[in-house]
Order: structure tokens, then C-alpha cells, then sequence
């Protein structure tokens, strides 16, 4: 990757995390004061934070120096040390701009180009008054020694490295017995404003405090005193009498609380995303083992074998867990695009977010932000009508705007909903039909083939439906991002009611359970999200219909599809009688199907590799994977085929 | 008499304005290194008071010539020249031996004061 793909990835990143920050600056200028203000400042600092380190791994000064100005700022405040007025406020979103002006400069090649030098010392006068004070945030360290505690210049550059030197030089003088946080945490920058040592030293406090002031950019020492600064500052107004049951379990629960405030630490996703890939590696051993195991027959390996698996099964939900998060960090931006839409075409939009706290696996999330920016931003455009024509129709003025997030199975299903004009089919029936794409008599359009009309490439994104009351610009791309993820897709729109678009997840990226499917030599893999029952195919319940084949399952009459067809092999030739092929019956949000296979081998867990589908190769294949036995395995796209 | 410095950059841009900064402040310059198999040879020949060594550089990078010094002689003292983002390598230059570090773009006083505690 060259250095213009990475300040392609930097100017993408970096404009959604200055989106973050204008989103959570509105948020936190409506409730300054209020009890969701510390989070909207957490949140901007997060992002000016990546900011920092993205711009400085590129080289981009400005945008380094100004994040970096705007972040000492941002901690002064999250630490309460600095109260969010008005005037903050206007500097912060002042920054906000000019960080994002340096960042579009600084990728233009354009480095330097934007003029920050008197918002940069606006910003470093704010962060430097008094940042000296004596308050220590960290908790002491467990053990014996000296209690040592640092506070770094705010300026000061690299402060991991500057914290390891001055851990290092203290260790000239003595033993450390621990830091807090711990020794990789600080090189790694994962510290606040302060850090802590215990130190076993033959020298005194005065000489330990010289050693650590000549280690550099140090603001503020603290050597020896063990009294928590909090207690210290605020004496408590009860004076309650000092025996040892009274006093002894205060100083530890002040400690505790501090410590399960620091017990977060940060984790590069390329780091989880490794872990998974070896999960995925350990789950592929764990089934070869359990077959071996099985062969073998001795008790006490079969023992450990299943113990292990657990293990292993334990293992991987701890690790998918870790990837989780709740969809409000990408919802959470959301609104500002919403109402930006709206202001842009003088619509009224009430939008509603629900299911915020739904986890979804973060690179997962990552993915599909951008589509379902692209739904909103349609829903906006192209579904809610102007206030009068809303009016006119008898509807309220303000059109309502729903996205939700919920589980089903082991899905995500993710909803956007407005109560718009609903898609003019008649005018995409049109448009089809000049195309060729349906047949000419043709009067309606079901849900199913207006979504397969407006996700074929091109069709969507043609000038004439952009400017069609329906919408239909970018939803092929939504369209297909959604299918590479292994999801599915759903349209369904009322004219004059308004449109819903539905997108289904896997949960992950990486493991899915599926059922196994032998089919002549091959077995395949067919995720179990799509799968709603198995039945043996009984003759009698096969009809033709206008030359297709239908399986008629209860009271319903399903398309058939016979998997030896789809991959080429001649018609299923059963070894007796009673060896019936078996149906696999497939949904996908509404759509159904029935899947003819040869016989059913099991269910597994399996591991989703990449899989670069060869250019006239067989269309709904999704992915592969390597079955406990280590022959490879294709994985069925059930979306491509309904 | 002055003290000596040995600057090790493979830019030409970088060992100007480390030299200049250093010449103001009453240092002598008393060889150059553009790789880091050629600083470890001036190391040997001049035995300066100070060395800047750059992380990155091609022929031996700076850490790997920060271990060989240090190893000929371990009071050496290094000065690392860093960029931003490279707190992993400035941290494995001070493990090898190095004594304190400043970051580009460099600012006199802060490389100056980086001076001043590594010779302390």
C-alpha cells in the first residue's frame, strides 16, 4: 500500500471521527451542564485523540500539533478541571473546523497551507492555566516502597517514552515494585494526566524527586505522601472517631472505584481481529480432534477432547464478545447527517434511533455505516415529502424517520423507516420495461422484484430514476456491501405511507453456524441464519408449475431449487428406496425457498474465509471454510439465490 | 573547549538544522553520518561528547547503531531524532542505550534541553 492509499484511508477516517466531534460539540452545547455532558466530551476527545495519532503517523504537522493542542484542552475538561461556558464552546468548535480544514489541506498535499498558528496558542493557553494542580488522579499502586507520582508537562511529546525514561532512571536508584498503570499501558500512552510508582530505594524522597525532574517534561512530583489527594483536599465535615474498624475501609473502596474507573484499556482492532482469526484457526483444530478422538474410543482423551472443546467454544464467545459494541458509537452521528439532509432539502424530518444499545461486531459496524448513512440520506431526499405536499396529502408537516436496531435469531436486523411518498412503481415498471428487464404486460411490481430491479447495478443509479419521486440512487451499492457482509436485503414501500428498508446481519464477521450438505461429492455450507427448517422430499409434494418446480411445505407453495443443477451435476440417483433427498428450506426476511440436497451430514461451527470467487464462477458462493475434517467447504450465499 | 557532536541523519535537510541549532548553541560538529554503519565508524574515530542518531535510516538503522555503540563503549551518550508515532522504536532506542529523545519538527529549545539531560 503506497502513501496515497493511506491518506485516502486518512481523509475518510478522519472526516467521519471530525463528524463525531460537530455531533457530540451540539450534544454537549444543549446540556453542558447536564448529566450526559462528561460522555459528549469523552467523545469528542476520543476522536480528536485518533485524530492526533492518524495525522502524526501521516506526517501531517498541523493536524498533529492542533489535535494534540485541542486534546490537552479536552482532558483538562473531562478531568473537571475546566468548566464547559460559552466561550470554551466557540473555541471548540472553532477548532473543529480549522482541524477539518487542515485535514482536507493536509491531504491535498497541501500541509501547512491552513493558518492555525493563533486558535493552536488559544488552545495551549487554555490547556496549561494551572494544570499544575495537585490533584492526583491515578490510584496508588499495590505493595511496599516509596509512592511516587509524576504529572507530565502538557506539552510534552512521545509521553509514553518520557514515561518510560523516568520509570527507567528510577530504576537507577532502586527496585520498582509496580507502576499504575502498568509499564506497557504507559509506553503505550494509556495514561491520563499522571502516573504512580512504588519504588524500594535506599535514597530519599528529595533525591528521587531530582532523578525523576532531570528524566524531562516533568510538570509536577509527588514523592512519599500515601494519603489520598482527594481525602486530603476535601476534609470531611463529621469527624468520625479514628478506630481502626472506621478508618481502615475507606482508603481501600476510595482505591477500588479508581481502579475499576481505569480497568478499560484500549485494544488496537487489528489485535482483535488477529484473535479471531486464531479462534477461527483453534474452532477448525477443535473439530479435526473431536473426530480423531472419536475414532480412537479412548474414554479418558474423548474426556479431555470435550473439555477442551468447551474450553475452546468459551474461549470464542469471550473473544466475539470483545468485539461487540453498541451500534450508538456509529448511530450516534447519525442525527447530524439527518437533520443536514433535512436543512439541505427543506423537509421536516422527527428522526427516532432505537435498539442503540444492540451490540454488533465493531469491523462489522464499521461496514455497514456508511450504507446505512445512504439509506438516511435517501429516506430524506427521496422518501419524506416537502412540508405542503405533506399537508396536501393530509399527513402531519414533519415526516417521521425511524431507525432501529434489533436481534433475531443470530441476526442483526437493522430497519429504516420513513412515512414518505413510498417508490412510484409504476415509474421504475416504466424504466424496466424500456430496459427489457421485465416482461412487457407486465402491471405490477412485487416487493421482491422492485428490489432486484433497483439493486441491479446501474439500473438504480441512472439519471432518470435519480429524478423519480422514488428513490434509487446508491441502493445497488447498499445493496451489494450488504451481500458481501453475508447479509441479506428487504424492500417494502406503500405509495403515500412511506418505505421500509431492511438489512440482516450475520452477528460476526468471522464464525457462523451452518448446516452441513452433501451434494454428490461436495459438502457445503449453508449458514443457519437462513435456515428455518430441514424435511425429506417426498415425491408427492412436487408439482410443476410453468415449468418450475414447486415444493409444497404445509400450506405454503415454495419455489424449488436443486442444488445438483445449480453446480452442474446430473439428477440425484438414490441407492434404495427409502434414501430420500432432503430439503433445505431457506428465508431470507420474507423471501422462501426450498433447497434440494442430496443428505444432510451435520451442523458446525465454521470459520468464514475470504474466498476470490473465479471470474466465471458459480454466483452464490459466499465464502469458504475448512470443515473439521480440513477439506475445504464452499459456504452458500442463501441471498443470492432467493 | 567546545563540546564535540556527531550527527547522524540521512537527510541532509535534518543534519543542517540539528547542526545549527547545536553550532548556536556552542557546540562543535565534529563529523556527519548518513547510515548507521557509517556512524558507528565516526563513533569509533571521534569519540564525540554527544551523538544525534536518526531512528531511521538505511545501512544499519539508528537503534541497531545505538546497540553497537553503546556496546564499544557504554557511556555513550545518544540523542534519538524521532518522529511522531514512533513511540514503540524511541522506546526500544532507549532499551538499547540511547538517553533521551526529540521529536521532529524540532524545535531548538526542546532539543537543546534533550542536550542538556543527556550530557547532565
Amino acid at each position: 500500500m503506497d502513501n496515497l492509499q493511506y491518506a485516502e484511508l486518512f481523509l475518510t477516517e478522519s472526516r467521519e471521527h471530525v463528524a463525531a466531534i460537530n455531533a457530540a460539540l451540539l450534544e454537549l452545547e444543549r446540556d453542558a451542564s447536564g448529566p450526559g455532558a462528561k460522555a459528549h466530551v469523552g467523545a469528542i476527545f476520543r476522536a480528536v485523540h485518533t485524530v492526533k495519532g492518524m495525522g502524526a503517523t501521516m506526517g501531517y504537522a498541523i493536524v498533529a500539533e492542533l489535535a494534540h493542542e485541542l486534546e490537552t484542552v479536552l482532558d483538562r475538561v473531562r478531568s473537571g478541571d475546566m468548566l464547559v461556558d460559552a466561550e470554551l464552546l466557540d473555541v471548540l468548535f472553532r477548532a473543529a473546523d480549522v482541524l477539518e480544514q487542515s485535514i482536507e489541506a493536509a491531504t491535498a498535499g497541501r500541509d501547512g497551507e491552513v493558518i492555525a498558528a493563533d486558535l493552536v496558542a488559544q488552545l495551549r493557553a487554555l490547556g496549561a492555566v494551572e494544570s499544575a494542580n495537585d490533584t492526583w488522579t491515578v490510584p496508588p499502586p499495590a505493595g511496599d516502597g516509596l509512592l511516587v507520582r509524576v504529572r507530565l508537562a502538557p506539552d510534552t511529546p512521545l509521553r509514553g517514552v518520557r514515561a518510560f525514561i523516568i520509570i527507567q532512571s528510577l530504576a537507577t536508584i532502586g527496585e520498582i515494585v509496580a507502576t499504575e498503570p502498568r509499564s506497557d499501558e504507559l509506553q503505550m500512552e494509556s495514561f491520563g494526566a499522571d502516573f504512580a510508582a512504588r519504588l524500594l530505594t535506599p535514597f530519599d524522597a528529595a533525591h528521587v524527586e531530582r532523578v525523576i525532574r532531570r528524566a524531562g517534561d516533568v510538570a509536577d512530583v509527588q514523592v512519599g505522601d500515601d494519603t489520598p489527594a482527594l481525602a486530603r483536599r476535601q476534609p470531611s465535615v463529621t469527624i468520625e472517631p479514628a478506630t481502626e474498624a472506621s478508618a481502615a475501609p475507606t482508603a481501600p473502596s476510595e482505591t477500588r472505584s479508581a481502579r475499576a474507573r481505569s480497568r478499560l484499556v484500549r485494544i488496537d482492532v487489528r489485535r482483535l481481529d488477529a484473535m479471531m482469526n486464531l479462534v477461527g484457526e483453534l474452532v477448525i483444530a477443535r473439530g479435526r480432534l473431536s473426530q480423531l478422538a472419536g475414532q480412537l474410543g479412548d474414554p479418558a482423551l474423548e474426556e479431555t477432547v470435550t473439555q477442551s472443546s468447551r474450553l475452546i467454544t468459551e474461549l470464542r464467545d469471550e473473544i466475539t464478545a470483545s468485539r461487540m459494541v453498541p451500534v450508538a458509537q456509529v448511530f450516534d452521528r447519525f442525527p447530524r447527517v439527518v437533520r443536514d439532509a433535512a436543512r439541505g432539502t427543506g423537509k421536516q424530518v422527527d428522526f427516532l434511533i432505537e435498539g442503540k444499545d444492540i451490540e454488533l461486531d465493531r469491523s462489522m459496524l464499521d461496514e455497514i455505516a456508511d450504507s446505512i448513512v445512504h439509506l438516511l440520506r435517501n429516506a430524506v431526499d427521496h422518501g419524506i415529502e416537502l412540508p405542503a405536499v405533506r399537508a396536501a396529502a393530509g399527513k402531519p408537516a414533519t415526516g417521521r424517520l425511524v431507525l432501529r436496531a434489533e436481534r433475531d435469531r443470530s441476526a442483526m436486523v437493522i430497519t429504516v423507516c420513513d412515512d414518505g411518498a413510498g417508490i412510484d412503481r409504476s415509474r421504475v415498471l416504466a424504466r424496466a420495461k424500456r430496459d427489457g428487464l421485465v416482461d412487457a404486460s407486465k402491471t405490477d411490481l412485487t416487493e421482491d422484484e422492485l428490489l432486484r430491479l433497483l439493486a441491479r447495478p446501474g439500473f438504480s443509479t441512472a439519471e432518470k430514476v435519480t429524478d423519480l419521486s422514488g428513490r434509487g440512487v446508491g441502493v445497488d451499492a447498499v445493496y451489494t456491501r450488504v451481500r458481501g457482509l453475508g447479509g441479506a436485503m428487504d424492500i417494502r414501500s406503500t405509495p403515500g405511507h412511506g418505505t421500509t428498508m431492511q438489512i440482516r446481519l450475520p452477528l460476526t464477521l468471522a464464525i457462523v453456524r451452518a448446516l452441513l450438505a452433501r451434494v454428490g461429492d461436495e459438502v457445503y455450507a449453508i449458514p443457519l441464519a437462513h435456515v428455518s427448517e430441514t424435511v425429506e422430499l417426498l415425491p408427492e409434494n412436487v408439482r410443476t408449475v410453468k415449468g418450475r418446480e414447486m415444493l409444497l411445505a404445509r400450506d405454503e407453495v415454495l419455489p424449488m431449487l436443486r442444488m445438483r443443477t445449480l453446480v452442474g451435476l446430473p439428477a440425484y440417483v438414490a441407492p434404495s428406496a427409502i434414501d430420500l433427498e432432503h430439503v433445505i428450506m431457506l428465508d431470507v426476511g420474507e423471501r422462501r425457498a426450498a433447497l434440494v440436497i442430496d443428505e444432510l451430514v451435520g451442523q458446525d461451527e465454521i470459520v468464514v474465509k475470504q474466498y476470490h470467487a473465479p471470474r466465471a464462477g458459480l454466483p452464490f458462493f459466499g465464502g469458504a471454510t475448512l470443515l473439521g475434517d480440513g477439506t475445504p467447504s464452499l459456504i452458500v450465499d442463501v441471498s443470492s439465490l432467493l | 573547549m567546545s563540546q564535540t557532536v556527531l550527527i547522524c541523519d540521512d537527510a541532509i535537510f535534518m543534519r543542517t538544522m540539528v547542526g545549527d541549532i547545536l553550532t548556536q548553541a556552542g557546540f562543535e560538529i565534529v563529523g556527519e553520518a548518513e547510515t548507521g554503519v557509517q556512524a558507528v565508524e565516526k563513533y569509533q574515530q571521534l569519540h564525540p561528547d554527544l551523538v544525534t542518531m536518526d531512528i531511521v535510516m538505511p545501512d544499519m538503522g539508528g537503534i541497531d547503531a545505538v546497540r553497537e555503540i553503546c556496546k564499544m563503549d557504554p557511556h555513550a551518550k545518544i540523542l534519538m531524532c524521532s518522529a511522531m508515532g514512533q513511540q514503540a522504536l524511541v522506546v526500544e532506542a532507549i532499551q538499547a542505550g540511547a538517553k533521551d529523545f526529540v521529536v521532529k519538527p524540532f524545535q531548538p529549545s526542546r532539543v537543546l534541553e534533550a542536550v542538556q539531560r543527556v550530557l547532565g
